[in-house]
Formats: C-alpha cells, structure tokens, sequence
C-alpha cells in the first residue's frame, strides 16, 4: 500500500512529535485551569483593584492573536533576563492564553451560584477561601465544565501553533517529515486522525466530569 | 446575650429598620411578628452580618458585628436557618451538616458525622443522610437545615420564616422540631407569620411596623386586651392572619 510505504519510516518520528503534543496539552490544560479558577476568583472579588487586575488581563489575552502572544513570550523572556526553553515557553504561553478563556466560563458559572447559598456559608464561619473553595467554585463548576470542554478542545488544537518556535510536536514533526518525503497530503492526512482522537478523547472526558458534577442535579 | 441598640438600616433612600432596640437573653425564645416589608429579615440579616447597619450597633455576647472580629466571634455563637434552605446542592445531607464543623469547628471527620447523624436521627431523617437536597421534599430540606444550624452548637439559633415555603403538613413537622428545641432551653430569635404556633413557644414577641419595633412584650402581655392588643395596628394585624 502506497499511504503506509511514504509514512512507515516516519511513524516513530511523528509519534515522539504526538507525545510532545499530549505532554504540552495536559500541562497546559492544567495552567489554564488552574489560572483560569483563580482569576475568575478575582473577577468576582469585591475589591476594585484586584478585580481591574484579573480582568485587565482576561481582556489583554483573549483580544491579542496566540502566535503574537507566543513570539512575544518567546523572544521577549530572554529580554528580561529569563532563559527557559522553547517547549516550556510555549505551555506558560497556553496556560496564559487558555487561563483568560476558562475564566471567562468559570466566572459566568459563579454569577448562577444562589445568593442564599452563600449566606448559608457565610453565616456558618467559613473562611473566604473555604467559601470559594469548598462551596462556590463546586458549584459553579457544574455549569462551567461543559463551555470549559470548547475552550480546552481549542487550547489542544492550538498547541500546533507551538510548531512556529521550534518545538517538533505533532505538527512540528510533521512540517519537517512533509519536506523530506514531498507527500504532505499522506503526512497531514495521518495529522488530522491523530489530532481527531486527542480532541475526540479530551471531549469524552469532559462529558464524564460533568455527568459526574451533575450526578444529582436536576437538568443541566 | 444579643443586644441591638438603636439599629438602622437603609437600602438607599429606602429607611427599612428605624432605631430598633432589642435584647434577646439566653433561654429566651423572641419571637418577631410584622406584616411582610417591615424589616423583620432584615433584622435578622443585621444580627448575623449579612447586612451591614447604617446605623446603630448589635452585639452577640459582647461582640460587635460590624468589626471583623467581632463578626467571627458573632457568627460562632449563632446560627441561621433560611427561608428557602440554602442548602448546599452538591452536598449530601451529611455533607451539608459537616462542612462547617469540620472545617471551622475543627472537628475530626468521624466525629462530625457522628454528630450529624444523631442529629438527622433526631429530625426523623435518619436514612437520607447520603441524600442530596434535590432528591428531598421541602420538608425535609428544611430539617436538614435545622440540623446544619444545630450541627455549630450555637447558643443562639436564628429562624428567617423557616416555614414560609412548606406546606401545611410539613410546616407542623417543622414547628414540632422547634418546639422540642424550645422546650430544651435554645435561645432563638424566630421571625414567622405562624401565630398560634408563636404563642406557644415565645417567651416574647416584638411587633415591627414600618421598621420600628412598636412593641415588646411577654408573650402572654401581647395577646392580652389591655397589653398588645390595647394597640390598633397589632389588633388589626392579628386579626387579619387569623382569617387566612
């Protein structure tokens, strides 16, 4: 078969390039949920500063394209004195850019969150954070997850923007693989399956956290 | 002792609570009664710090509400149960009465499940301990909540209309848990429009109008032809809750 001749000597190649991808994306999924909570947190505080703070920079990096924002991470890092490597950049630059996006959905979770149930939380002694935390965010969450999976699934497909700084992930290796052999249709046709299943396989999990979530809740 | 001292609350032009002086002993059981709007939630809502005076000044036990610390000191000494529940969704019955004797009372997880059981044990819901609130009547959810206030060890138990969004049958089995409370000697501060029930269980009862509290009187002086009833608006008032 024709297909498979043109890819077999590569196949070890492009999937070294997956595993890369997977690792940039599970880290990144991380930072950006991680950030995301916390400036959504920040969104919904009552102080004036923090909130200019958290939402300064959702506008910032929501408003600004990926590939502008990745360049200027990683050939501005090195500016200000700080050496880290390009794959690194390149999840702290996703994280940043997927954690404006999450907080955008966690926070219009937490405006459905019922006033009355923070009251209850409130009036038992628990602590801000403990409110947020233990009662808020959980509940939020439910609402959030499923705009959250958009967001993640984009945040996946963007890490093939992670090729443009010399990091070989899936089509990083690919790019190169395509010059060698002259057969990018072959080449791209095994990128499209490939990242098919990673956005196919992160969509599923994200139905199972949200039936999960959801277990007792009525509709949703 | 709660004592509030010449407390006013304004909602922008809106004067809701006007110099209102209270004071509610430990073993009291005082009862607010007004017509809907005359600022019995929101007094409610001032003790426990939901909602910050304007004027005046409450203390809970010497503490002052509207200091950080006081407000802490505060809300350790009471509890309040809602209206509408305000259970937490996420959470099993259980979970909604442990959370905060775990995480603020410091209570080890076994002990606090422990209590919490009793407690549902004692309300009748013994068996929707891994319950969660959408999957309990009205009823239920209320006693649920009654439970998570009681679950703090309060010495001071606040009732916001606790029976206002049941139905009659499950209202009385509500207000048989109270009355159990009443009889135990917990102080409670109990805003209702359950008269009869009021009446049995109140040592006092203050009577709000328009924000003021025009009256303050043992409960047996209150339904008394020269006491509260000597006054035309309550006269009225109580006469018009009896149609209903």
């Amino acid at each position: 078969m024709r297909f498979w001749r043109v890819i077999e000597p590569y196949i070890g190649f492009l999937l070294q390039g997956f595993a890369l991808t997977i690792a940039a994306c599970l880290l990144a999924i991380a930072g950006a949920v991680l950030l995301g909570a916390l400036t959504a947190s920040m969104r919904s505080s009552g102080n004036r500063l923090v909130r200019g703070a958290a939402n300064a920079y959702g506008d910032v990096f929501r408003n600004v394209p990926f590939l502008v924002q990745l360049f200027f991470f990683f050939y501005g890092l090195p500016e200000l004195g700080i050496y880290i490597g390009a794959f690194e950049t390149g999840v702290i630059a996703m994280s940043i850019a997927g954690g404006a996006f999450v907080s955008d959905v966690i926070l219009s979770g937490i405006l459905t969150v019922d006033a009355g149930v923070i009251d209850a939380a409130k009036v038992s002694g628990l602590s801000r954070v403990k409110i947020f935390t233990r009662v808020v965010l959980p509940i939020a969450l439910r609402v959030s997850v499923r705009p959250m999976g958009s967001v993640l699934i984009n945040l996946v497909l963007t890490s093939s923007i992670l090729s443009t700084i010399t990091v070989n992930e899936l089509t990083g290796a690919a790019k190169i693989v395509a010059a060698t052999t002259f057969k990018p249709f072959e080449v791209y046709a095994v990128l499209l399956v490939l990242y098919a299943s990673l956005t196919t396989l992160l969509s599923f999990a994200i139905s199972a956290v949200h039936r999960r979530l959801n277990r007792f809740m009525t509709g949703g | 002792m709660i004592v509030a001292e010449n407390v006013e609350k304004r909602f922008g032009d809106a004067l809701v609570l006007k110099r209102v002086n209270l004071r509610v002993e430990p073993g009291e059981v005082v009862t607010i009664l007004g017509a809907s709007g005359s600022g019995k939630s929101t007094l409610i809502r001032c003790i426990n710090g939901l909602e910050a005076l304007t004027g005046g000044r409450i203390t809970v036990d010497g503490h002052d509400v509207s200091t950080k610390a006081g407000l802490v000191a505060a809300r350790r000494a009471s509890a309040t149960v809602f209206q509408l529940f305000n259970l937490y969704p996420h959470m099993t019955a259980l979970g909604n009465i442990t959370l905060a004797p775990i995480e603020v009372l410091k209570l080890p997880k076994a002990e606090a499940e422990a209590r919490a059981r009793a407690l549902l044990d004692k309300v009748g819901l013994g068996a929707q301990a891994d319950a969660y609130p959408q999957q309990l009547s009205g009823g239920q959810r209320q006693r649920v909540g009654i439970c998570r206030a009681l679950a703090m060890q309060p010495r001071y138990l606040l009732l916001d209309e606790v029976t206002s969004a049941l139905d009659p049958e499950m209202t009385g089995d509500v207000l048989r848990i109270l009355a159990e409370l009443a009889a135990d000697g917990t102080t409670m501060v109990f805003v209702t429009h359950e008269i009869e029930f009021a009446r049995h269980i109140s040592s006092r009862i203050v009577f709000l109008e328009q924000g003021e509290l025009i009256v303050d009187l043992p409960t047996a002086a209150f339904f008394a032809e020269d006491g509260g009833l000597a006054v035309p608006r309550i006269r009225q008032f109580l006469s018009k809750m009896k149609k209903d």
